[in-house]
């Protein structure tokens, strides 16, 4: 934490007040938790989603027990198909970089498992609703600054819905 | 409550959330000795800078020696606090409980830094690194409204003009405007469809209600006996998944966690028909467009209606059932701990006849407050009913 000095503020109404100057930086080594194979799937080119051991039902994000019978899951591969419900072209950029605005944004429904994901889709234009995508990964590169590991998955779009 | 401003130089937290339960005691005419329970709600230990507010803020209003209580959720924040309330007076656990508030949203810190802390509500491991702010799944939500119903950018567009033309005749009001709706279509764009002038303010402020048995109030409260009595009628708080992608695709563009919500608060105030029922709304207008969502989810029209009505002013100010009659959080502002609380607050106001001037809503008996967390992650809604 850091002191910065104080300043005089003046409100339109003329009373003067003292504003402290603060100034906080945090750092974190956020750990990915169960999800770690999830990360090492983005590395591979890899979607990767759970299902139940006991009952079956498939979950995207991932999670460790099945909320419908407490059975601990098992991880398998998704093909990176889905489909889009609904997409936007976002004009403020998020908070990590590696993005440039605008870009387009996307809910999209995962084939081969119950559940989506909010993702970045390569294209000027948001698809229609309907419209088929597919995952692409981009290799980590020393030569540029570190990506988050959601940044370098992004969905192309497959083929348009008539 | 306080007036919502953009920034007080003159007031931080304490200072604001002291004012505003002040206010609240003085309105009752109660002293602080008889209550039993605070209930302090606040959302962001990063925008007021401290942490365990709860029981300073306990301390700075002069509750100390008795049990203090925080609560949090998200945009309901205020609201929830209000529930937590109820149910200890139902319980019996508490006899009068004082409900304050508050959030220092406004300009203590800089754009980029608000940006930031903004940005740790969307979901940190799945959704935050994909979009730092709000606008984001809001747009997604409409777009698909839009697509479904017919539901056009002009007509949520007439929702953040209403919204910022009431809120010029609220004294308590963070910014009250007169725009058209061209000025909203034409300023800075966030995330399709939306714009800047869909999105609410950010504001400092606080808010503060005294909720007690008619007993206690009887006995403490000297200005009981001369106004109508308030009851809390129904209270109901239901969450959904936070992630949008997650939620079953027929309801995606729609507030499942506020429908159930509603539909629980209303029966438990005897509410069967809410567009014929209630009288006045303060309804979440974090987004314009969610304004007229809420329309649909709280029942105040059917599903896919919600466009046409913000479209014609159906609940404009002479409509139906006059939404937000503060100005909303488009235009009366919203510092978020105190959300929820001030929406109670406008709306026993209306009910017992205190607003003057266009505002004014006509002999209302039943007012409605709606709030969520995230995009409908949490939804909150309370009923009040002026009973004499
Ligand atoms: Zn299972």
């Amino acid at each position: 934490m850091k002191f910065t000095g104080t300043h005089k503020f003046t409100t339109p109404e003329g009373q003067e007040y003292s504003l402290l100057g603060i100034e906080m930086t945090q750092r974190y080594r956020h750990t990915v938790g169960f999800s770690d194979p999830f990360y090492q799937g983005i590395d591979q080119g890899l979607l990767r989603a759970t299902r139940c051991s006991g009952c079956g039902a498939s979950w995207f994000p991932p999670r460790r027990y099945c909320p419908e019978d407490q059975s601990e899951t098992v991880w398998y591969d998704l093909s990176g198909t889905g489909r889009i419900v609904a997409a936007t072209r976002v004009h403020i950029p998020p908070p990590f970089g590696g993005v440039k605005v605008p870009y387009v944004l996307a809910s999209i429904r995962l084939d081969g498992v119950d559940g989506g994901i909010t993702h970045r889709v390569l294209t000027e234009e948001p698809p229609e609703s309907g419209s088929l995508v597919v995952a692409r990964f981009d290799g980590a590169d020393p030569d540029r600054p570190p990506l988050h590991p959601l940044l370098r998955l992004a969905f192309e779009i497959q083929e348009t819905t008539k | 409550m306080t007036r919502f401003v953009g920034f007080r130089a003159d007031a931080g937290i304490r200072d604001l959330v002291a004012e505003a339960a002040r206010n609240a005691l003085l309105d009752a005419g109660s002293s602080l000795s008889a209550i039993d329970l605070g209930v302090a709600a606040y959302e962001s230990d990063h925008f007021n800078r401290q942490m365990s507010l709860g029981h300073v803020l306990a301390e700075t209003v002069g509750l100390t020696g008795k049990p203090t209580v925080r609560v949090e959720g998200g945009g309901a924040t205020g609201a929830l606090a209000i529930q937590t309330a109820v149910t200890a007076i139902q319980a019996g656990s508490a006899r009068a409980v004082l409900v304050f508030g508050g959030e220092t949203n406004g300009r203590s810190v800089d754009r980029a830094t608000a940006t930031e802390i903004l940005a740790l509500s969307a979901d940190f491991e799945w959704e935050m690194p994909l979009f730092g702010t709000f606008a984001a799944p809001y747009a997604l939500m409409i777009t698909e409204h839009m697509r479904r119903y017919g539901t056009t950018a002009e007509q949520f567009a007439e929702i953040a003009v209403k919204n910022r033309r009431i809120a010029l005749h609220n004294p308590d009001a963070h910014k009250g405007m007169s725009i058209t709706v061209g000025e909203v279509r034409g300023s800075a764009p966030l995330a399709d469809p939306y714009r800047l002038f869909d999105a609410s303010l950010l504001s400092d402020g606080a808010a503060a209600v005294l909720l007690a048995t008619r007993d206690w109030a009887q006995a403490h409260s000297p200005t009981f006996r001369d106004r109508p009595p308030v009851a809390i009628a129904g209270t109901a708080a239901v969450t959904d998944h936070p992630r949008l992608s997650d939620r079953p695709e027929e309801m995606f563009p729609h507030f499942a966690a506020k429908r159930l919500a509603a539909r629980q608060a209303y029966r438990m105030a005897g509410i069967d028909h809410p567009s014929e029922q209630i009288d006045l709304a303060e309804v979440y207008d974090s987004f314009s467009g969610a304004e007229l969502q809420a329309y649909e989810d709280l029942g105040f029209c059917p599903v896919g209606e919600g466009g046409q009505a913000a479209g014609e002013g159906r609940f404009d100010l002479d409509g139906l059932i006059p939404v937000n009659t503060s100005g909303g959080l488009l235009g009366r502002g919203s510092a978020v701990g105190a959300t929820g609380i001030a929406q109670a607050v406008e709306v026993v106001r209306q009910l017992r006849g205190e607003v003057e001037g266009e505002r004014a809503v006509s002999d209302p008996r039943i007012g409605v407050t709606d709030t969520h967390a995230g995009v409908g992650a949490l939804a909150v809604v309370n009923v009040f009913e002026r009973l004499a």
